[in-house]
């Protein structure tokens, strides 16, 4: 393979990509295997969705696609295609989102590079559960790791959400 | 109650780079770009130790879209860096020593260029034997690693003579310990942007513990004055230590040089794992006796330690576990030897606990041991050897006198006594048990280092109180800690304070955000500078309101008469005196030390730390269950609330990670596990759901040291508690980390352990 082939191999043929990223549609022309999380950070700056294992093990690049809890680094863009994605961006309008709150006042993190990705899993378990049961909030979160808090943070936030939503 | 502090006035504080994180808007440095930039990529070796016979980039030049490689001959000042001394080569030109041995680097108009170029860059070698045991390397027949040998480090201290002491023992106890290597796997890998400037000065987007550092160490490999670098530290997502030494930081400044572009590199989970620093594995064989009432009479220490291929700050980390050797112990008759060995491993270095946390295991290991031995009750004998307020240090340097070590012991037994070792599960296989354990834990640098500390208190044109450090923001919470001690000191609101950290450009001198040190100068500087800046602001507003300084005071937004009246916003008072001379104050001191210290790297300021531990341990597997993960900490006055909690509480998971998990193996100098999908790293699913810490906030009538960082302390005693409450629940001692669940099974099965049945 001479350098131009090899050259044409790093540029594949590219796809017509839909998506609607936090309510606004784009439309992009992407290889059909680029991943959602390059596709959210590098083409369209969306930067609060995190890369850290890139193998599907820490949950830091974590959205909600199509209403389901997804490692966006494990999404290519032929999977996205027509999907609505929410990344953090899109978790608060004005006002910050309950999750948000309580992560703040609970110190639910340090660093924040979990951060992201761990309040789309908060935000998917308590779309679907009001009132877990600390297993299945264990449960929940297992996919997104966080090294600084040791969790505590994390937990104390959670349950404050779900004491806050029974409150109401 | 999860955290409880001596004084109930402090609460819960949302820090000020919170909603910037909760809400993704913060941009960490990884999650820059600049217009025309490129991505870098860097081959690193694929031999642990091989000659380099040839470097040929030609092919991967011709690849289309490749902007520029770099390779040796392109460094045009020192080729090495290292915090200590600089004997790792930026690029290798002839040798490789380890895994993580950068050969070239290339820039490309995408990753995947770069990512092709490394591909064609050709590299031959010829294979050199490896080294991966310390006591093999040590051997006089050894490969030599480095010029010097293989030895990079002898640490020794003794005092008494211990031979004569163990002959006045009644119990002896020794064992040998060993400790993994551990890797700090902070959530965001390696990595930022380099930009050249058009004044041909660079600057440098990437996270680091000691700007400045960076900033002497580049000028120096790129043949630059430092003033025409500078240095954006921060904030990171993590570093633990891990990200103290250079980087990816060398690499992007001599592409950006090289091609006159914003470079960008973040490095891969894999890429950081290979070249990354890790904690340093150990061996520790300790000797220890003590007399039939149980005063311990003699202590003889050897430590092996692995320092893979490279220096950078192993012979620091050697000196401070030599230091915490004998613990917060009185003991007559000491000797303590320690060897940092190279290897052709991956390079360990600084890691959170720094060498506190292999010998602590093992110190504590032994006490446990030999209480066992006395049949006496494990806390009573700590509590019967223990350090009073005014003993000296481990080396029998002068010390900031402390009751901290009686402090923690005495709060984790009241503890104790609320737990109980009922096996609340009705599974008959699952046993538990109980452990505790203490630690103590210097801060700063130490004796006989540079250690400066500093900062500035100024008042800005928009009337903003501007404070600066020349620290970073790594996740701890430092802002939150300046936001809080700035805040109280001047009773004004986060409205009126601007922080500048991490920037070399706009920051003092402060030393390095390393050593649990930060909080403890951030709070050090601001008692020097707060009466004379606090008098300076106050002549100003006398002059402009015409009102007697006497009655006015500092407040929330301004500067208030007679405590209730605001006279005269900040930003008024700005707008009113632009023509005066700017309000600045500057401090600068080094780091306390002992003042008389014999052994460099000893230390004057301690923390404390105990912890109890509760397992649960399945007899069938083997599987360990933490259910309790109590700490007490004794490290002066609380700054901040959160920010204390979380790292006593990260701290501690990390901890027990290294205890039951975490191990980044290596085999023939080569990574096994390098991402998260093989070294596990705690889960929620792994913490006890509810954790409690109790912050000793007391200090002795005088001490004018004020708060000790706690960014360490609580990972030291974790997993000395974590295996004692194993032993506890099984009867199994066990010296080897992470506790491993067949050595466990085997143990039980030889014991005909099979109470289930």
């Amino acid at each position: 393979m001479d350098m131009k082939e090899q050259a044409e191999v790093m540029t594949p043929p590219k796809m017509e990509l839909s998506l609607t990223i936090n309510g606004a549609n784009y439309e992009l022309q992407v290889p059909p295997t680029k991943r959602l999380v390059t596709i959210l950070r590098e083409e369209l700056n969306f930067t609060g969705t995190k890369i850290s294992c890139e193998v599907g093990r820490c949950g830091a690049c974590a959205v909600q696609m199509n209403n389901q809890l997804v490692n966006s680094c494990l999404v290519m863009a032929y999977q996205a295609n027509h999907a609505s994605i929410i990344t953090i961006e899109g978790l608060s309008g004005e006002e910050l989102d309950p999750i948000q709150r309580v992560f703040l006042e609970e110190g639910g993190f340090q660093c924040g590079y979990c951060t992201p990705g761990m309040m789309m899993a908060v935000h998917a378990l308590l779309a679907t559960n009001q009132a877990p049961s600390e297993e299945q909030i264990q449960e929940a979160l297992s996919g997104n790791l966080c090294r600084c808090t040791g969790y505590g943070g994390i937990i104390r936030a959670v349950q404050k959400a779900i004491s806050n939503n029974n409150q109401k | 109650m999860p955290i409880q502090t001596s004084s109930l006035d402090k609460k819960k504080k949302i820090r000020p780079d919170g909603p910037g994180k909760v809400t993704g808007e913060l941009k960490y440095l990884t999650d820059l770009s600049f217009p025309g930039m490129l991505y870098g990529k860097i081959l690193r070796s694929t031999e642990p130790h091989a000659e380099i016979q040839s470097i040929s980039t030609e092919l991967a030049k011709q690849l289309p879209g490749v902007r520029a490689i770099v390779t040796y001959e392109d460094v045009p000042g020192l080729n090495g860096f290292g915090l200590i001394f600089p004997d790792q080569p930026v690029l290798c030109e002839d040798r490789v020593r380890y895994v993580g041995d950068a050969i070239a680097a290339v820039a490309a108009d995408t990753i995947e260029i770069a990512d092709e170029a490394l591909q064609l860059i050709q590299v031959v070698y010829k294979k050199l034997p490896v080294i991966i045991e310390p006591e093999k390397a040590l051997h006089p027949n050894a490969p030599k690693l480095h010029p010097d040998g293989n030895l990079l480090h002898r640490a020794h201290y003794s005092k008494g003579d211990v031979e004569k002491g163990f002959e006045l023992c009644t119990h002896i106890v020794e064992g040998t310990y060993e400790l993994p290597r551990q890797m700090h796997a902070y959530m965001e890998t390696e990595g930022g942007v380099i930009v050249p400037e058009v004044d041909g000065n660079l600057t440098v987007y990437v996270g680091t513990q000691h700007g400045f550092k960076d900033r002497y160490q580049l000028a120096r490999i790129l043949n630059m004055n430092e003033s025409d670098i500078r240095i954006v530290s921060s904030p990171m997502g993590g570093s633990f230590g891990g990200k103290d030494e250079l980087n990816v930081q060398p690499y992007g400044a001599l592409l950006a040089l090289a091609t006159n572009c914003p470079v960008k590199i973040h490095n891969t989970r894999r890429e950081s794992v290979r070249a990354g620093l890790k904690r340093h594995p150990m061996k520790i064989t300790m000797k220890t006796g003590v007399d039939d009432t149980g005063n311990i009479i003699s202590h003889k220490v050897k430590i092996v330690a692995d320092t893979g291929a490279y220096a950078t700050l192993g012979p620091a980390v050697l000196d401070f576990a030599v230091e915490h050797a004998p613990g917060p112990y009185i003991i007559p008759n000491i000797e303590i030897e320690g060897v940092s060995v190279f290897t052709n491993n991956g390079v360990a270095g600084e890691f959170r606990g720094f060498g506190g946390n292999q010998v602590t295991f093992a110190l504590e290991g032994q006490m446990d041991r030999l209480a066992e031995r006395l049949q006496m009750d494990p806390i009573e004998f700590r509590e019967k050897n223990l350090r009073q307020v005014n003993s000296p240090g481990p080396l029998g340097q002068k010390v900031a006198p402390t009751s901290g070590a009686k402090d923690v012991l005495e709060a984790i037994k009241q503890k104790l006594t609320n737990i109980t070792n009922e096996n609340d599960s009705l599974e008959k296989w699952k046993v538990t048990g109980t452990g505790v354990a203490i630690s103590i834990h210097g801060g700063g640098l130490g004796a006989g280092r540079m250690d400066p500390a500093g900062g500035r208190l100024s008042f800005t044109s928009e009337g903003k109180i501007e404070v600066a450090f020349g620290f970073e923001e790594c996740g701890q919470g430092l802002l939150a800690v300046i936001e809080t001690l700035i805040m109280e000191e001047f009773h004004c609101m986060e409205d009126d304070i601007h922080i500048v950290i991490g920037d070399t450009d706009s920051v003092p001198v402060s030393g390095s955000s390393t050593a649990s040190r930060a909080t403890s100068m951030v709070w050090n500087s601001i008692q020097r500078m707060k009466d004379t800046f606090r008098s300076k602001i106050l002549e100003r507003a006398t002059k402009v309101t015409g009102l007697p300084v006497e009655d006015l005071c500092m407040g929330p937004n301004g500067i208030w008469f007679k405590d209730d009246n605001l006279c005269i916003t900040f930003v008024e008072l700005a707008e009113k005196t632009l023509h005066e001379p700017f309000i600045k104050v500057e401090t600068s001191f080094d780091f306390p030390t002992s003042p008389d210290a014999v052994v460099d790297g000893s230390h004057f300021l301690y923390a404390f730390s105990s912890v109890l531990a509760k397992v649960e341990v399945d007899l069938l597997t083997g599987k360990i269950k933490v259910l309790t993960l109590d700490q007490a900490i004794a490290a002066g006055p609380v700054v901040s609330l959160l920010g204390y909690q979380g790292q006593i509480e990260g701290g501690g998971i990390m901890a027990l990670g290294y205890s039951l998990m975490e191990e980044a193996k290596m085999e023939n100098g080569h990574y096994v596990n390098d991402n998260f999908d093989t070294y596990l790293i705690p889960t929620i699913q792994d913490v006890p759901f509810v954790m409690n810490v109790e912050a000793i906030e007391k200090l002795q009538d005088g001490d004018i040291y004020g708060p000790r960082g706690v960014g360490e302390i609580g990972t030291i005693a974790v997993a000395p508690a974590i295996v004692k409450a194993i032993h506890d629940a099984t009867g199994c001692w066990i010296s080897k980390l992470p506790v491993s669940r067949e050595v466990l099974l085997e143990h039980l099965s030889s014991r005909g352990e099979k109470r289930w049945i």
